[in-house]
């Protein structure tokens, strides 16, 4: 985009020596055009076992019943709602890195945006399929569509928000493909280019004829502005949506007005520690170094520490409303929520979401590649208590007090949860096989002006202020992909 | 670029020839052939042999091809002649006879599927009990034998009868007595029958005995009054009642009958009139009665002797026995305030006590003979003839059988082997008589030690009578023909002696004509219409007590000496299993307990605070020693307003020879039992100890307190005097409703319903007969404890606790009491309330619950996919999901799982498969028959007209259906009631039922 220099005092999104687009090309292609190692085996095989495992409680969910689930009379929804919001809002940071950071020309983003969009199909696909498991006769789902009334089936409730969720969802799905695929040509063409047999005619085919020439290029910018442009109010809209499913309803405990917000924050949270989960280890395991730097994890824990607290802002705020309220329902939903039979629940959603991640304000811990990764999965076990808290605690003693119950989850719920997240590893696994984990184009873009060794070079040619160059040096500090012996060089 | 240039398609047009101007003025250029076609000709034209042959060819290849698709096999079989009565789809109603109350059974298309109360009979009233709900399903029971049995083998009824005669004939020859063992025969043709079977067999005696006996009250009233009978108690006289430990809306002699006269006193109509009558119930365990009670008193097996004689004292004057009560100072202050109120209602008084000890009985009929309360609210002239077992004459028909001299006994309606105490006693003494015969329908524990099996009918495919009290006597007729080689056991008794007249039906009917048709003024074809005769009632006679106070307080101090222990255990009916002989009812079993909400199970009740300091917990599995050393393990449930030291444990349950749903449901509590004082009692005492184990009951609520929410709103009945509103007013004044949307108009019906929470009692036939109309499956123990019955209405039980004369109703602060002793105890009939603003609609994606034009929530099951989102939304939870495909899955065995029993299923509800949500229907199918009913008879529907299944079953009368937009209507009278109020009305979800605030005439001391 820019090939101007960029001013020194930013850090470098691109670490490393020597680099060139070649060597771009064959760092990012080294997991697609090899055999893979053992440790990708090692996790293709725990992911491939859990999603039998899910493939297995699937099947005997629709064969028997959702009564192998641990749901009753007051507690319609449980771990099948629960995860469905979950994943919904893991997707939300892959969307949101890719449209709204390319809005606001965050360069940072051309190194992960790739994956969080893979990331972002693969969760909203897990979710897709717990909309389909939890109805109670999944064989008529598509009732849900507007279908023409000659197909067999009848109009929709337009007033329902789960109708609303089908649009949301499926919109969501097919823009966030759309965009990906569409940042994928160049990348794919690359492959194709270097690829021969029938893996070339493969990728022939995938890349849709891109030559890499001036019009390509121009429409591809086109086209990817035109769908982040697209894309941005989604990022918004879903989770609004998802959220209406409980703000609408009448549930002390859902029927709130906070929740668009609050969801979408909490969307967005969940789903950058999932970036955070997935690329420390991909970025390690791939040798990613260079491409993801210190720098893309500091900001992206930032990111976390800002939705957090927003997130937790928004815990406080309900609780504030629901006293000040004078309901005595709304009231009460909260006060369980708190000290009723799952306070364990609210409290390590509160210790997940809202504690953790002010860990972040200290440098020291958001630089560290080991701290960031434990506390992403510390906040997605949090989110996941979030929408379980939400759900089942309200749900389980609402207005009638001789229909309170309690809900425990069975061997099939749990299974089929923790089957999902390995369809989900299964699907990002082979993701990373086939297609480049990075998104090369994009980064070979910002090479010249953003990496380490433009940097270098314009400090070596003395055309940066020494007090500037030295507060660069510094800032490299944090990082575990430069070598500090080389700047004493300079 | 615009172009001048000119192309031509040939020379003709180049030219323009006048031919060629001519052509194409249209636009086409050669004509169409449009009037050859349609002209004569072209439509005659004459097929050509080719063409067709050629259609031929086609349309038999079409034709066969399309034949070769199999055609769906339907195995409905017309009827081959039409039997005159029977139209398809138009049921059928039949009167017979159930435990003495007149009934109709409703068949369709040949089979009984419903039964209801026959609203001009005298015994019960429109309503019923849940077990007479329930019975029809004891017709399909699958458990039952098929046909007869001789020594362990099925055989014919012509075998058998050939050797049970010989045996007879055998037995008498030989000199040896002969015995007909049954429960309580009120049927005067079957009396009539055993009294010839006596003439032919003079070695014969026919003893009765009830399992769970009133021997006691006969006795004592024989000893008081020279008339040895079970009097009929007038509860709808009576102002103050005080009952010591009888459940008398529940099991205690007729609880259907005094449910219809107790709550006359206490409903809408009497509140109207400023009068509600005032209940006390001293009680160990909590009954449904005692949940009923204005003021509920917890007093010990041990105590209870002492105070129904420290009333005595109170009321009399007298100095018998001890003063005080034990150390129930409580018992001792209330004992004295219901005396004072008694005696202020002289002649509007009555005590009962559900003691079977005679002394305890000789006192309570000293007590109101002292009140007056004899040709007042106790009618000894008019008996009820529904329990007349003798405990004294069993015990010596074991001795008998013991010492070897009996020869044969018959078994009808009864199953000692079970039901007596010291079941070892008697069938290590059974095993001497040679010829052992029952009657059963299945080889129960009593049939099992038997050599002949003759297996009776159900009462739906019977003939028969029944005689509940004094000049009222009721027809059994048959609904169905005997599905299995089934006879009555008149029948075989008839046949076995030889009797001149071997048809039963005909029997029956000669004896009706002779003996008490002609009385009645009525023939035959009359009675089968109407199902009963009355003959009217017997003038009262003054009685004078002459019973042996002093001698009866000596025995009541023994007595409750003997069971002043640590730990005394209270055994009692269940309102649903009753004695046992429901345990195999899968309804019944699914039935929660009123009080502890509990199925599939008894239990060991015990008061929260006794647990505590006996270091046992709820659901723990304790085991429970008796006196007499008989052991049983039982679950814990910990009951508030259980009197502290007491266990209470239900009779009825471990069946061990019952059936499929009923074998090894519970413990069997019988053996605790024992002979004192010359009848059975059901008390002991006992020690327990912790197994160690646990097992959760299967509630159908587990949380009991209502949270102070306006769900429930009570009243005293001294406010209500003073102002009808009171207790109902929470939220000041009139509850306006808001809408954002232009108002429906609701032209036509507006179907509503009314339920007065003071009228119900909470027995639950509301429950079964719902289940029973609508087909809702019976889901099992396993199911019910996940929270998963199916009921469409439920009771809900709120216990709420008084301290300082404050009302506790919150968990958190109940938590916090000393003493859990006075409990208040409210039930709420819930179902769905078919909201006009109904929050399950908006929410469903594909419209499967929609609001229909005269004001209820339908529910179309073939549209709904199954999200749940209604339920979630619904504030009333009302909403039942099929988590399984209850009829197809063998877990489900029970009730719809059964080709057989799925023969109860009503034709007009549909059944409805898994995945699927469902709930109350407001009985859409009766709505629909009745409409189309006033339209074929071309006038408006009647109030009343249409009654829903739970209202029907509903002696109490609490439920009132109706349509509001009709100003004379019932419904809309019961809804203008100054106690109405809607639950959770504040949501504006504007619910179609309406509640009337629960009243207690408490008094404070």
């Amino acid at each position: 985009m820019s090939a101007h220099n960029e001013s020194i005092l930013r850090e470098p999104l691109i670490t490393g020596e020597n680099i060139t687009y070649s060597k771009i090309t064959n760092d990012v292609l080294v997991p697609v055009e090899n055999k893979p190692n053992k440790a990708w085996w090692i996790g293709f095989g725990i992911a491939v076992a859990f999603a039998l495992t899910w493939v297995v409680t699937i099947s005997y969910t629709f064969w028997v019943g959702l009564g192998t689930w641990g749901l009753n009379k007051t507690v319609g929804w449980a771990w099948d709602i629960t995860g469905f919001v979950w994943w919904v809002g893991i997707g939300h940071a892959g969307t949101l890195i890719s449209a709204v950071l390319l809005l606001f020309r965050q360069n940072w983003r051309n190194s992960i945006n790739r994956s969080a969009e893979a990331m972002t199909i693969f969760a909203v696909i897990c979710a897709a399929t717990y909309i389909f498991a939890h109805m109670g006769r999944p064989w008529l789902a598509y009732w849900v569509f507007p279908l023409p009334n000659q197909f067999g089936s009848l109009w929709v409730n337009f007033n329902s928000p789960l109708v609303w969720d089908v649009f949301a969802i499926s919109t969501y799905f097919s823009v966030s493909l759309v965009f990906w695929y569409t940042g994928l040509l160049p990348d794919i063409a690359t492959i194709r280019d270097r690829a021969t047999g029938a893996r070339r005619r493969i990728y022939s085919i995938l890349s849709f004829g891109w030559a890499g020439s001036v019009k390509n290029w121009q429409r591809f910018e086109a086209v990817s502005l035109i769908l982040a442009g697209v894309s941005t109010p989604l990022v918004l809209s879903v989770h609004t949506i998802v959220s209406f499913d409980f703000a609408t309803s009448l549930e002390p405990g859902w029927h709130t007005t906070i929740f668009p917000p609050y969801f979408v924050a909490g969307a967005i949270f969940s789903g950058f520690a999932m970036v955070q989960t997935l690329l420390l280890i991909a970025r390690k395991v791939m040798k990613w170094e260079n491409y993801i730097t210190m720098f893309h994890i500091e900001s992206m824990n930032k990111v976390i520490i800002v939705t957090g607290s927003i997130v937790g802002v928004a815990y406080l705020t309900e609780l504030f409303i629901a006293w000040y309220s004078g309901v005595e329902y709304e009231q009460y939903a909260f006060l369980n929520r708190i000290s009723g039979p799952y306070w364990w629940a609210y409290w390590s959603m509160m210790t997940c979401n809202v504690i953790s991640p002010q860990l972040f304000w200290f440098k020291k811990i958001r630089t560290s590649i080991w701290a960031s990764w434990v506390l992403s999965i510390v906040v997605n076990i949090g989110m996941w208590f979030e929408r379980f808290v939400i759900i089942v605690t309200s749900l389980h003693r609402d207005f009638i007090p001789s229909s309170w119950v309690m809900f425990y989850p069975t061997v099939v719920d749990v299974l089929l949860f923790v089957g999902s997240i390995g369809v989900f590893f299964t699907l990002f696994l082979l993701f990373l096989r086939v297609l480049p984990g990075i998104a090369m184009a994009e980064v070979k873009l910002i090479l010249k002006s953003s990496s380490d060794q433009a940097k270098q070079k314009l400090i070596r040619e003395g055309k940066v202020d020494p007090e500037q160059a030295e507060f660069y040096k510094n800032s490299l500090e944090k990082y575990d992909s430069v070598s500090k012996t080389e700047y004493a060089n300079i | 670029m615009e172009s001048n240039k000119k192309y031509w398609k040939g020379l003709d047009e180049l030219q323009r020839t006048p031919e060629f101007a001519e052509k194409n003025k249209n636009e086409f250029a050669e004509e169409l052939p449009l009037e050859e076609v349609l002209s004569e000709s072209g439509l005659n034209t004459v097929t050509p042999r080719r063409d067709f042959l050629k259609t031929l060819g086609f349309g038999l290849g079409a034709v066969s091809l399309a034949a070769c698709q199999t055609a769906p096999v339907h195995k409905s079989i017309p009827y081959l002649i039409k039997p005159e009565e029977v139209t398809p789809g138009v049921p059928n109603y039949y009167v017979s006879s159930y435990n003495g109350q007149s009934i109709l059974v409703k068949t369709r298309e040949g089979r009984p599927i419903k039964v209801e109360g026959n609203g001009t009979g005298l015994f019960g009233n429109h309503g019923t009990d849940a077990t007479a709900q329930a019975s029809v399903l004891d017709l399909y029971d699958v458990s039952k034998l098929k046909s007869p049995k001789l020594n362990g083998a099925e055989t014919s009824w012509k075998e058998l009868d050939a050797f049970v005669k010989g045996e007879l004939n055998k037995v008498q020859a030989s000199g040896k007595k002969i015995r007909i063992v049954s429960s309580t025969v009120t049927s005067p043709s079957a009396k009539s029958v055993i009294a010839e079977f006596i003439s032919q067999y003079p070695n014969t005696t026919h003893v009765q005995a009830d399992a769970v006996s009133y021997s006691g009250i006969i006795q004592a009233n024989g000893s008081s009054f020279g008339k040895a009978v079970l009097p009929r108690y007038r509860f709808d006289r009576a102002d103050v009642i005080v009952s010591f430990g009888a459940d008398f809306l529940g099991t205690w002699i007729a609880g259907e009958e005094f449910t219809k006269q107790y709550v006359s006193n206490r409903n809408a109509q009497s509140l109207k009139k400023g009068k509600m009558s005032r209940h006390i119930q001293f009680e160990a365990g909590m009954s449904m009665t005692g949940t009923n009670a204005d003021s509920r008193i917890a007093v010990k097996p041990s105590e209870m002797g002492l105070a129904v004689l420290a009333l005595y004292n109170a009321v009399t004057g007298s100095q018998t026995g001890g003063a005080q009560i034990g150390n129930n100072t409580a018992a001792d202050k209330a004992v004295k305030l219901a005396a004072k109120e008694l005696q202020n209602a002289r002649g509007r008084a009555l005590v009962v006590a559900g003691s079977n000890d005679v002394a305890i009985q000789t006192v309570v009929n000293a007590i109101n003979a002292a009140l007056g309360s004899y040709g007042a609210t106790i009618d000894l002239d008019n008996p009820f003839y529904t329990y007349s077992g003798n405990d004294a004459s069993f015990n010596a028909f074991v001795d008998e059988m013991g010492r070897g001299e009996v020869g044969a006994v018959f078994f009808l309606n009864t199953n000692p082997a079970y039901t007596y105490f010291n079941s070892k006693a008697f069938s290590d003494a059974l095993a001497k008589v040679p010829l052992k015969v029952s009657f059963a329908d299945r080889e129960d524990e009593t049939a099992s030690l038997c050599n002949v099996i003759a297996t009776n009918a159900n009462y739906l495919e019977s003939w028969g009578d029944e005689n509940a009290f004094e000049g009222y006597y009721t027809l059994i007729q048959p609904a169905i023909n005997p599905v299995f080689s089934t006879r009555q056991a008149e029948q075989s008794l008839l046949i076995w002696s030889d009797n001149a007249q071997k048809n039963y039906y005909q029997y029956v009917k000669a004896y009706w004509e002779k003996n008490l048709l002609p009385a009645a003024g009525k023939t035959w074809k009359q009675l089968l219409q109407e199902g009963f005769v009355y003959t009217g009632e017997k003038p009262a006679t003054a009685y004078t007590f002459g019973g042996n106070v002093a001698a009866a307080s000596q025995a009541i101090a023994t007595q409750s000496k003997a069971l002043a222990k640590d730990i005394e255990v209270q055994l009692y009916e269940s309102v649903a299993i009753r004695d046992g002989r429901h345990a195999n009812n899968a309804f019944l079993q699914e039935l929660p307990d009123p009080v502890s909400k509990v199925t599939w199970d008894n239990y060991a009740a015990v008061a929260p605070k006794f647990a505590e300091e006996q270091g046992i917990e709820e659901f723990d599995l304790i085991e429970i020693k008796g006196a007499n050393g008989y052991t049983v393990v039982l679950p814990v449930l910990l009951q508030p307003g259980q009197a502290k030291g007491t266990i209470s444990i239900a009779v009825g349950y471990g069946r061990t020879k019952t059936g499929k749903a009923g074998n090894g449901v519970g413990k069997n509590a019988y053996p605790f039992a024992s002979v004192v004082n010359g009848t059975v009692q059901f008390l002991t005492t006992a020690t327990i100890s912790k197994t160690g184990g646990k097992m959760e009951l299967a509630q159908t609520q587990t949380h009991h307190s209502y949270e102070g929410r306006t769900v429930i709103r009570e009243a005293s009945f001294k406010n209500y005097l003073k102002d009808p509103h009171t207790g109902n007013d929470k939220h000041q004044g009139e509850h306006k409703t808001y809408d954002l949307w232009p108002e429906h108009k609701q032209i036509g019906h507006s179907w509503v319903m009314a339920i007065d929470l003071n009228a119900c009692t909470g027995c639950g036939s509301c429950v079964v007969a719902c289940n029973v109309e609508n087909n809702i499956p019976v889901v099992g123990k396993d199911e019910v404890r996940r929270r998963r019955e199916m009921h469409w209405i439920r009771i809900d039980r709120y216990y709420s606790f008084n301290e300082g004369g404050k009302s506790v109703t919150e968990e958190k602060e109940i938590e916090k009491l000393d003493n859990f002793d006075d409990v208040s105890v409210v039930h709420q009939p819930m179902l769905c309330q078919h909201c006009d603003h109904a929050p399950c609609e908006t929410v469903c994606p594909v419209i499967a619950t929609m609001h229909s034009s005269d004001g209820l929530n339908h529910m179309a099951y073939n549209r709904c996919v199954g999200t749940r989102y209604c339920a979630n939304n619904c504030p009333y939870k009302v909403r039942r999901f099929n988590w399984f495909n209850y009829w197809n899955d063998s877990r489900f065995d029970n009730y719809l799982n059964n080709e057989f029993s799925q023969l109860l299923l009503n034709p007009d509800v549909t059944t409805r498969s898994r995945g699927v949500m469902e709930k109350c229907t407001m009985c859409i199918q009766r709505i629909q028959g009745g409409r189309l009913q006033a339209k074929l008879e071309k006038r408006p529907l009647k109030d009343g007209e249409i009654q829903m299944a739970c209202q029907q079953a509903c002696t109490a009368g609490a439920i009132i259906f109706g349509d509001f937009n009709d100003p004379n209507s019932e419904v809309r009278k019961a809804l203008g009631d100054e106690r109405t109020y809607y639950v959770l009305q504040e949501l504006n979800v504007q619910p179609g039922i309406g509640y009337q605030t629960k009243v207690r005439n408490t008094v404070e001391a």
